[in-house]
């Protein structure tokens, strides 16, 4: 038995299957592949962006303890930062005192922390009363530096005066640090 | 001669059955194509905004690590800040108990405070009057105290009084 093809059927057939298969070897070797890396970066990226917002909220709530610690320790943070000045020092506590002397700074090593610098100031002064004292030691903690009273404290009378001598740590930054918090307080 | 009556059609190779076919597959095609590059575009997209949203991420970091940094540290300047504040609220308190110890019969000439320690010089009219009102006093608060007199010309007693605070165990265990 013969068969006849003719000639147009035979066309019409070998570019059906050559575009079929060209069809299929697209799908499955560019396609389908592209498809999947598709699925799984959107998934990678949901989970990149779940992570990112994660990240942010902590960092706006680290912002913001930030800010807080700041606003309330405004007075500590410039106190730290500012350059001891024995000029000013006076004209701010000279009227607790009948009279008041401060020596040159000297730089100290500070052992228990290295952010900090400590300067000593040897002060002599001459006191009417011990309430005098008193107010000045009040008067230190809202000064405009971080200054504490360090022994030895002497106290002599001197007729109706009282005459005293001791040394002052005046507590600082150091120049690392403190261009830091400067460059970021800019900020 | 004539064999037909009609003109005799140009045959082409696009028959009607060949168009039908290739309209479809280029219809199939032009789809796949789009979808391929939809795709394309879409993993180029998601790549990009996966390396954005890292890189911001990264920023974050270093942010958050300078915050942390700064946070410790005004941590520590407030630690130190109270420190140094109750260190001169104690001491005056100290100051002020010191003079409030002093009974009104004795006269101080010159007080010392030490670190671990008070040397008082003074004026007392006789040695009881030190004994009862001013060494007992000191006496509950150092741990040891030495007293010496010598004879002042109005009859009264000088006196030189040292005092000193031993190291308990517990701030010897603070300190190491």
């Amino acid at each position: 038995m013969k068969i006849s093809i003719s000639r147009q059927h035979i066309y019409l057939m070998s570019i059906s299957i050559f575009l079929f298969l060209f069809v299929l070897i697209f799908s499955f070797s560019m396609l389908i592949p592209a498809g999947k890396e598709y699925r799984i970066k959107r998934v990678e990226l949901k989970k990149v962006n779940k992570e990112f917002r994660k990240y942010a909220n902590f960092h706006d709530d680290t912002v913001a303890t930030l800010q807080e610690l700041r606003s309330e320790n405004r007075h500590i943070i410039t106190a730290f930062d500012k350059e001891f000045s024995a000029y000013r020092f006076e004209k701010q506590h000279k009227n607790y005192f009948s009279k008041l002397s401060i020596s040159k700074l000297e730089f100290i090593e500070y052992e228990d922390e290295k952010a900090f610098s400590v300067y000593e100031v040897k002060t002599s002064s001459q006191i009417s009363s011990p309430s005098s004292f008193y107010n000045f030691l009040d008067a230190l903690n809202k000064s405009d530096w971080i200054i504490s009273i360090d022994f030895p404290i002497d106290f002599v009378r001197d007729g109706e005066l009282i005459k005293s001598s001791f040394t002052m740590k005046v507590y600082a930054n150091t120049k690392e640090t403190n261009s830091s918090v400067s460059t970021s307080e800019a900020k | 001669m004539k064999y037909s009556y009609i003109k005799p059609r140009a045959k082409s190779v696009f028959t009607q059955e060949i168009q039908l076919i290739l309209s479809f597959f280029t219809m199939t095609l032009v789809m796949l194509f789009l979808t391929y590059a939809f795709l394309l575009y879409k993993n180029y997209a998601f790549a990009s905004d996966k390396k954005e949203t890292l890189q911001e991420r990264m920023a974050l970091e270093i942010s958050l690590e300078e915050m942390k940094e700064k946070i410790v540290f005004i941590e520590k300047q407030k630690m130190l800040s109270e420190r140094v504040y109750t260190q001169n609220s104690v001491l005056k308190d100290s100051i002020a108990n010191l003079f409030d110890l002093v009974p009104t019969r004795i006269t101080l000439s010159k007080a010392q405070l030490l670190e671990n320690g008070l040397i008082l010089y003074g004026i007392t009219p006789n040695k009881d009057v030190y004994n009862f009102m001013l060494q007992a006093p000191l006496r509950s608060i150092f741990h040891r105290t030495y007293s010496s007199f010598y004879p002042a010309q109005n009859g009264w007693l000088r006196f030189v009084s040292t005092n000193y605070l031993d190291k308990t165990e517990e701030e010897s265990i603070d300190e190491n």
